[in-house]
């Protein structure tokens, strides 16, 4: 009988301490699988939120975060600039400012809005009508929840009164929807409208023209985000210019490592959980043992066999228990998500929790990797058992 | 029976390192077994008997003194060649049967041919034979806790001469046993022996001891 054979039935002939060892590492495993996905999760999310956008490349004035820092001047000088480089397929500038959207019974609704320099509809997804048209009259599109907040449809008339500045009362602007769109960016519970650059200048009158608080960029395939990022930079070296992908390795430095500094804390306590547990649950298995491994080793069986048999013990508990981890530790990452999406102003797409191959054959790395230390104590006490001695024990007791 | 020993022991020697002091379990022991023999050995409790046992069977090594096996020193041998001249050369049976619990009997005998690499064909033919010797091929499939205290010695002796071992040890094979089965287990190992088995048997049991044709009385780790 092979050492697997041996271990098996070694196993299935104490089922009790089999069971609980294997919900023992599977609980464990579930919570050292979340804490891999959380690790990379904000990073992996954030990023699919970025490339969603259809943008790899972003400009600011200064190296504040996008859209905390000074508006970027001249814009339509240097959106223009932009767009004549070879490696930049498109640039678009973008304002931020906020309005009330004022309902037919008179009542308000505070809408977050952005001004859109855009020669076409770029940037969200189209959920009905069409995408913001500059050349329209006073386009706009809205999301999804602003559009059932004020029963808003393609061809409706949206008012809205500026509050870009809180000092001044300005007049509301009536604005001509034409889509319903989802933006990337857009929170669970925010209303939100995008117009013209035109259409901006008239909601919030009294805003200084030719401002941007962020130039979107994309770069042409040939050149990549970084070869654009290069050109921009050699054009505008005053401007703060970075892909997406240097956007994430400044959050994951900054922002998001904090995650992911919970996360190698837990996964590293979940890991040692994981191998105490199966050190002691093959140690006190060996112990119990100790008259048959004797026998066996009395019998001729080599240590290096008795030794392959406790490995395959522990691969068996670590490798069903890591297993059952996983669709627990799934369940359990849906539940955690919904959980921490529940923070307000998140964008609604913003996931914690991302399921990645990579997480998942980390796991089984962390999780075999466990497995083998934790046997190598019962392995020891096996490996140095001695026979005679043994044997003795086990008559006098 | 040939004329080269099976075991030769001179002057064996074992002694426990123990906190209160050196504890001197064989002193100077010497031994031979000529092949096919029934040796019985007999006297109190800690006189020595199993460690002489353990001595004979490679689980053990001396303090001083030399052990030979067919000829061959095994005293200074590495833990690897002494396990393969344990599972080629040498059954053991022990009072407790140590049968392994999750294993059927089958399996416990199957168990050291598996060990030995023995082809899987050839090791059906053995344990089938095997257990048909004992008497037990009705029992095949049955675990230990499923076998009375004799049976699970048959299956014992079984498992000791799975691989064609030509010397069986015996430490007080009919202890845990009344006296009808011990009787019966006694026959069993009888019947080994005539069958060209050397048996080396340790007992208190004075009519099992009675049964090997030649009989040692150990006294404070000395032969008497």
């Amino acid at each position: 009988m092979s050492p697997a054979g041996l271990a098996w039935r070694s196993l299935c002939g104490q089922p009790a301490r089999a069971v609980l060892g294997v919900a023992g590492i599977a609980v464990v495993g579930a919570l050292l699988f979340d804490m891999l996905l959380l690790s990379r999760g904000l990073v992996v999310s954030f990023r699919d939120i970025l490339e969603g956008a259809g943008f790899d490349v972003r400009v600011t004035a200064t190296d504040a975060p996008p859209l905390l820092g000074p508006p970027l001047r001249d814009v339509e000088k240097l959106t223009a600039a932009v767009r004549a480089l070879h490696e930049v397929r498109d640039a678009v500038p973008l304002r931020t400012g906020r309005a009330e959207a004022i309902a037919a019974d008179g009542s308000v609704l505070e809408v977050e809005l952005f001004g859109s320099g855009a020669r076409e509809g770029v940037g969200w997804t189209v959920l009905e009508g069409e995408g913001l048209n500059p050349s329209g009259d006073l386009p706009v599109v809205v999301n999804r929840r602003l559009a059932a907040r004020l029963a808003l449809a393609p061809g409706s008339k949206l008012r809205l009164r500026g509050t870009c500045q809180a000092s001044s009362a300005v007049p509301p602007v009536e604005l001509t929807v034409q889509g319903v769109v989802a933006f990337p960016f857009d929170a669970a519970s925010g209303l939100t409208a995008m117009t013209s650059f035109a259409g901006f200048l008239q909601v919030c009158a009294g805003e200084e023209a030719d401002l941007a608080e962020l130039l979107l960029v994309a770069s042409r395939r040939e050149a990549g985000a970084e070869g654009a990022v290069a050109a921009i930079r050699r054009a505008r070296p005053d401007l703060n210019t970075f892909s997406n992908e240097q956007l994430l390795n400044r959050l994951q430095r900054t922002d998001f490592s904090y995650f992911r500094q919970i996360s190698f804390v837990l996964s590293s306590i979940t890991l040692f959980f994981a191998f105490l547990l199966v050190t002691t649950l093959l140690t006190v298995s060996v112990n119990q043992r100790l008259g048959e491994l004797a026998v066996l080793r009395a019998l001729g069986v080599r240590r290096r066999r008795i030794a392959a048999g406790l490995l395959c013990e522990s691969a068996l508990l670590v490798g069903a228990g890591g297993l059952l981890a996983l669709p627990a530790g799934a369940l359990l990452a849906l539940g955690l998500d919904r959980i921490l999406r529940a923070m307000p102003d998140l964008p609604e797409k913003l996931h914690f929790f991302v399921f990645e191959p990579r997480a998942v054959l980390l796991h089984v790395a962390l999780v075999a990797l466990t497995g083998v230390l934790a046997a190598l104590y019962p392995v020891y006490l096996v490996v140095r058992l001695p026979i005679a001695a043994t044997l003795r024990r086990e008559v006098v007791s | 029976m040939s004329a080269a020993p099976i075991v030769e022991a001179r002057e064996l020697t074992k002694v426990f390192p123990m906190p209160a002091g050196p504890v001197v379990a064989l002193d100077g022991v010497s031994l031979r077994i000529e092949a096919e023999e029934h040796v019985a050995i007999a006297g109190p409790s800690g006189c020595g008997k199993s460690t002489l046992l353990h001595l004979l069977g490679c689980v053990e090594t001396p303090t001083a003194g030399t052990l030979a096996l067919d000829g061959r020193d095994v005293a200074a041998l590495h833990d690897a060649e002494r396990s393969r001249i344990r599972l080629t050369r040498i059954g053991f049976i022990f009072q407790r049967f140590f049968l392994l619990p999750m294993l059927t009997a089958w399996e416990n005998v199957e168990l050291p041919q598996s060990e030995m690499g023995t082809p899987k064909a050839q090791r059906r033919a053995r344990t089938a034979e095997l257990l048909a010797y004992v008497g037990l091929e009705h029992r095949a499939g049955h675990r230990p806790s499923q076998l009375s205290g004799g049976e699970m010695q048959r299956v014992a002796i079984a498992r000791a001469l799975a691989n064609r071992p030509r010397l069986l040890l015996a430490d007080e094979p009919t202890g845990e046993l009344d006296e009808a089965t011990g009787a019966q287990i006694a026959d069993l190992l009888d019947r080994v022996n005539a069958d060209g088995t050397a048996l080396v048997v340790v007992t208190h049991n004075a009519a099992l001891a009675a049964r090997a044709g030649r009989r040692l009385a150990m006294r404070s780790g000395r032969l008497a």
